[in-house]
């Protein structure tokens, strides 16, 4: 599946480059979704849709933080749903960088594309984003993703999210701190049902070799401070997108995340993305994760009925799982 | 045309309001914001499943009398319970009113985004709906 993904994408790629930068133009004058979608937010600090009074941050019986339930009480984190991580990029301030802000406003300014929704309304590709620190390739993947509004992503495919996205699809996740076992789990609801374990046990990274590239990757987790949870990734591999949004990656990315909790509720995610083999400098993300007091989290297998599969086809109009038909011959019937 | 302006807003009003927006796969690859549709038809089957929950209507063109079944996608079940559903709040023979965005293969396929059953209003939990 991935061989003909990427041989499609490929070809594709090579047909947009071509006609990218008519289209650019254009999209930038329908203003970008994710500039728009991202009003209100606020610098690096998300929206909390808490209400109720604002109480200070658990910790466990060492001082570090508690990034989970209080003993009696139930509750999970309330992942938002950030389609375009781009638009989250923050300075050493921890604040979004002042040309985000200013591209917000123009997008304001000009109406543009408000309609939320797993995507909508204009997208401006690579050339819409100047801060993100493009290779040719993946700001041309990047533009054809954009043009052709997340058609391949492989969320849709009930792929998991990984790396920073797991924190940005909105489904609901817990985290279940283990200090005797010297290991922190992380749950998931939805985003493929799925879990991660950050080793706090100091060990070093496997090397090269012994490290099988996964979607969630290798993670290896220490306390910067008390109330700083640092968590080092590698060893991802290239079936995921940064964001919904089409932001590539490959497998020499490397993520650096700090995980701290301001107060009770609110989750404060940062992730520094090193990719060498995408993007020719490093950058970092932030928002905030509310907490849902009284939570749990339900089942969620996006792989038991996923019609997206079945509808799905590419650009040559071929479906991409399923029969093929015979030339001359219609698609099987049900498969639509 | 006025009031079907305002339906919209108050749609988005309502998807804006709503605490748990479910996203699985891209919705403008498939649907078409600006394609809104409003159908009334005769439930036929609910697929009450991940990543999406499916329903199906009949849905009868006044003129012709012709009979089409619709295709309706919604959110997950459990986006949908977190928006006032059950499983069995929606069955076979029910005559619901049905808005959303048309696909845009041309298809008799549509993304819902509310629902009217019995004079009551539910939100679809829908993958149209509002990000950060």
């Amino acid at each position: 599946m991935t061989t003909s993904l990427r041989t499609a994408l490929l070809s594709a790629t090579a047909v947009v480059v071509f006609s990218s930068s008519a289209w650019v133009l254009g999209a930038q004058q329908a203003g970008g979704e994710g500039a728009a979608a991202a009003q209100g937010q606020g610098g690096g600090r998300g929206r909390g849709r808490q209400s109720g009074p604002v109480t200070p941050t658990p910790r466990l019986p060492d001082g570090t933080v508690n990034f989970g339930r209080v003993p009696g009480e139930k509750g999970v984190w309330a992942v938002p749903y950030i389609t375009n991580m781009a638009m989250r990029v923050v300075g050493k301030d921890g604040q979004v960088l002042p040309e985000i802000q200013q591209a917000q406003t123009a997008a304001r300014a000009g109406g543009g594309g408000a309609r939320g929704g797993g995507g909508g309304g204009g997208r401006g590709g690579s050339k819409s984003e100047p801060w993100i620190p493009w290779m040719p390739w993946s700001a041309a993947v990047y533009d054809y993703n954009s043009k052709n509004e997340s058609k391949y992503d492989p969320e849709g495919y009930c792929l998991p999210p990984g790396g920073p996205r797991m924190m940005a699809t909105p489904y609901q996740m817990e985290i279940i701190q283990q200090p005797e076992h010297k290991r922190i789990i992380m749950i998931f609801e939805g985003a493929t049902h799925i879990w991660r374990e950050i080793y706090m046990d100091g060990r070093k990274f496997p090397g090269d070799d012994e490290l099988n590239p996964t979607y969630l990757g290798y993670s290896v987790g220490r306390w910067e401070n008390p109330d700083t949870l640092l968590v080092e990734n590698k060893g991802f591999n290239e079936n995921s997108w940064l964001d919904y949004f089409g932001h590539p990656h490959t497998d020499k990315m490397e993520v650096v995340e700090r995980w701290t909790r301001p107060n009770k509720q609110t989750l404060h995610y940062e992730a520094t993305v090193t990719d060498p083999g995408a993007y020719s400098r490093p950058f970092t993300m932030a928002w905030d994760i509310p907490w849902r007091d009284g939570g749990e989290l339900p089942e969620y297998i996006c792989q038991e009925n996923n019609r997206y599969l079945n509808r799905l086809e590419d650009d040559l109009g071929q479906p991409i799982f399923g029969p093929r038909p015979q030339p001359g011959q219609k698609r099987p019937a049900g498969t639509r | 045309m006025r009031t079907k302006f305002a339906v919209v807003i108050a749609g988005l009003v309502l998807l804006a309001s709503a605490r748990t927006i479910v996203a699985h796969h891209s919705f403008s690859a498939e649907f078409d914001a600006n394609k809104p549709f409003k159908l009334t038809g005769t439930v036929t089957k609910v697929e009450w499943m991940n990543p999406h929950t499916f329903f199906y209507i009949d849905v009868k063109d006044e003129k012709t009398g012709k009979v089409t079944n619709w295709a309706m996608e919604m959110g997950s079940p459990n986006g949908l319970m977190r928006a006032g559903w059950t499983r069995n709040t929606m069955k076979a023979g029910d005559v619901v009113e049905v808005e959303g965005s048309l696909a845009k293969d041309g298809s008799p396929t549509g993304n819902a985004r509310s629902v009217m059953m019995n004079g009551k209003r539910l939100f679809a939990a829908s993958s149209q709906g509002n990000t950060q």
